[in-house]
């Protein structure tokens, strides 16, 4: 399977988290908010001209972050 | 008196049982962190037990490792850290069952250095979906002591009752390794490494917090045979409000409809004070004895307080709204739908609400502001909400624009008057931005940094709680009103009584003159003479320059001193005895009308841009820790007020 950069994924498509790469920061503050690799999660909404991609994890939480971090994500298509 | 230190995540529900327990009232917030402050509290029942509890209700965290000055300040209280050196005696974790892996693994971290100082309680269990069994085995595995509440349903007497049997008689004492990040550390006011606590900076935090993780999903999988939340309703809610167009919508939809009840509802209730306040302050002038005592109590204070107060119900019913919509859980999505014109001046969204509360007052906005974690955007962010229109701006424009700008309509629908007040407000929270954006690119430069933020699930504001918020905000803003506004009006009244003029000089002379030549002589007349000339390129006179003057201590008191100085005693700004004199008031040199158009307008925009509010100068002296920050933002705004008045004075000339 192909990894995508979770900044590319549609509304409303459920996805698995590859790999996160990126600062030190972005994984430490994603590790925090319960976000690991190998957890699915669900894109939920798309900011106006490239605002924010805010999602839903699979254990019930939802958040949001800008699309700089999400590409930082890599995901596979389930 | 032993200590609680109450931990958790932002709207976990922590400040419901900061309440519940100690019968106070502490702002819940469903935004990630508005719980700035820590609370001090002690409990309700302290006065029948012999043992007396104080409970301390700390900034929500995620995690022990802060990433902002909010969430560094509960890591350190709990590291023993802090500047206060205060100790506790237990840990209370709220454990949200909205977030209940991420909440378990923070109580791993947790246990690692405090052990059995520790204990959870698992809030927001309104459907009582917890057993017995499962608490028992929940608690057998992390080994600490839990407890099940709602805190939103239940009457706290057992959480009283548990945590008074597992507090420690002595202080605690942190053990152990604590692992931080070098980025980390620099958030923490000092490091004190004792003999019990080594703390470590390295790059094996990642790897510790997901340990943390695992372990807590590990534990989960043990007690429940599902850890699926009921999260349809906020899925569904999301499809509609975080949606790009429709989000948009209902986001503009929202904020127009706060500030539309603002002006609306506020409108009667502000009459009501008014005439209120007209009728005490006759009351009382023809009941006390004319003289000195007489001219300081109804000149002095009432005109001073009294055009102050007026503004009591806008307060209330901004902090009203904003309650009810952090509480739903809409703030967080607010931050997200502006983060990325945030973010193309320089910010984070997470600075939208610090300017939103701006609107009321700067400083909540400015408390506000420490829940954004990059040190330069939060410092962006504070050296600008100043400009945002704050409600003590109000009377200014109410008087100036209803005085000068005519009320006629424009293309129809809009009517002159409205659109200055929109023009003025746009002003304000255009150059901040822009302000931000410029120091962004010069002193503050840097990255744009993360933003990653927490949308917590939708839930029903309770109107209590909005109603006791808009409670506590309105005493606070009354507080003001009794303390520094009432100094300031007292000193206003005598430096413009005082030093009195010859006797010779007002002989025979009706009221109204005597009270003009006793300004002119008056100490604050003098000083307005000798700023004069400093004034003059923007059209204003001395009388202006006394007004502007003594609004460096509040705006709103820019509207009681005019009416002091137009010897019309008590004036609030929907005075038409002011409005007419103002009118009337002619230019000594000129002989034509002192105020026209261009003068009203210079006026309005330093009002725009001047930073006239002693308050905001001490609180954000304290945010900054030094004057620096402070003198700096009173000298730049000040510079952009002058330059901005003179600009619109020449264009309307």
């Amino acid at each position: 399977m192909n990894a995508f950069s979770l900044s590319t994924i549609k509304i409303g498509r459920k996805v698995k988290i590859e790999n996160i790469d990126g600062d030190k920061n972005t994984q430490l503050k994603l590790l925090s908010l319960g976000i690991l690799p190998g957890d699915i999660i669900e894109v939920t909404g798309r900011g106006l001209c490239g605002g924010p991609i805010s999602m839903k994890h699979d254990n019930g939480t939802f958040f949001a972050l800008r699309r700089g971090h999400a590409a930082q994500i890599k995901v596979i298509h389930l | 008196m032993q200590t609680v230190l109450l931990v958790g995540f932002p709207n976990s529900g922590k400040s419901t049982i900061f309440n519940l327990l100690s019968g106070q009232f502490r702002k819940v917030a469903n935004y990630s962190g508005i719980t700035v402050d820590s609370a001090v509290g002690e409990f309700k029942t302290n006065h029948q037990a012999e043992q007396k509890i104080k409970l301390i209700d700390l900034p929500g965290i995620y995690n022990l490792v802060p990433t902002s000055i909010d969430e560094a300040i509960t890591t350190a209280s709990i590291l023993n850290l802090n500047k206060v050196g205060e100790k506790y005696h237990l840990i209370a974790l709220v454990v949200d069952l909205h977030r209940f892996e991420a909440s378990l693994s923070l109580a791993l971290a947790l246990k690692k250095i405090v052990g059995k100082g520790l204990v959870l309680i698992l809030n927001k269990d309104d459907k009582k979906k917890i057993n017995i069994q499962a608490q028992k085995k929940l608690a057998q595995l992390i080994g600490l002591q839990i407890i099940t509440i709602s805190a939103k349903h239940d009457d706290g007497i057992l959480l009283d009752q548990f945590l008074r049997a597992h507090i420690s008689a002595a202080a605690i004492v942190p053990q152990g390794e604590f692992i931080i990040g070098h980025e980390q550390i620099e958030l923490l006011p000092a490091i004190i490494d004792n003999q019990a606590l080594k703390i470590k900076a390295g790059q094996e935090i990642n790897q510790q917090v997901r340990a943390y993780h695992e372990e807590s999903r590990r534990i989960i999988k043990q007690v429940f045979a599902e850890n699926k939340l009921q999260s349809k309703r906020t899925k569904t809610l999301d499809k509609i409000l975080m949606h790009p167009l429709w989000g948009s919508l209902f986001f503009i939809f929202i904020f127009y409809l706060i500030f539309h009840s603002i002006y609306t509802w506020s409108g009667p209730t502000m009459d009501f004070i008014d005439e209120s306040i007209t009728a005490f302050s006759n009351y009382l002038g023809h009941n006390i004895p004319a003289g000195v005592f007489n001219g300081l109590i109804t000149d002095g204070i009432i005109a001073g307080v009294g055009g102050v107060i007026i503004f009591l119900p806008q307060i209330m019913i901004l902090f009203f709204l904003l309650s009810l919509l952090e509480q739903s859980g809409y703030m967080a999505r607010a931050a997200v739908m502006t983060d990325k014109v945030m973010s193309f001046f320089g910010l984070n969204g997470k600075a939208f609400l610090p300017y939103i509360s701006g609107f009321a007052c700067a400083i909540p906005g400015i408390m506000a502001a420490r829940t954004i974690p990059d040190k330069k955007e939060r410092m962006a962010t504070i050296l600008t909400l100043p400009f945002i229109t704050c409600s003590a701006r109000l009377p200014v424009y109410v008087l100036l624009i209803g005085t000068f700008v005519p009320a006629t309509t424009i293309a129809g629908i809009f009517n002159l008057q409205a659109l200055s007040f929109f023009f003025l407000y746009f002003l304000g929270s255009f150059f901040a931005l822009i302000m931000a954006k410029i120091f962004r690119l010069t002193y503050f430069k840097g990255d744009s940094t993360n933003f990653i933020i927490d949308l917590p699930q939708y839930q029903r504001p309770l109107l209590k709680l909005a109603l006791k918020n808009s409670y506590v905000k309105g005493k606070l803003f009354l507080k003001k009103a009794g303390t520094i506004i009432l100094g300031l009006s007292i000193i206003i009244w005598f430096a413009s009584t005082y030093p009195t003029p010859h006797t010779q000089l007002t002989q025979g002379k009706p009221a109204a003159e005597v009270a003009q030549i006793t300004l002119e002589h008056s100490l604050l007349g003098s000083v307005g003479k000798t700023i004069e000339p400093v004034l003059r390129p923007l059209g204003m006179d001395w009388k202006m320059a006394v007004g502007l003057l003594v609004a460096m201590g509040a705006r709103e008191l820019f509207v009681s001193t005019m009416g002091t100085i137009y010897a019309l005693g008590d004036v609030n700004e929907e005075s038409q005895g002011l409005r007419n004199r103002l009118k009337a008031e002619l230019n000594p040199r000129t002989g034509l009308p002192m105020y026209n158009l261009a003068v009203a307008w210079s006026l309005l925009i330093f009002f725009v841009f001047a930073l006239q509010c002693t308050s905001t100068l001490a609180i954000l002296k304290k945010e900054t820790e030094s004057w620096k920050i402070p003198l700096f933002m009173l000298s730049y705004m000040t510079l952009m007020a002058y330059g901005g008045s003179f600009i619109a004075y020449h264009l309307l000339l």
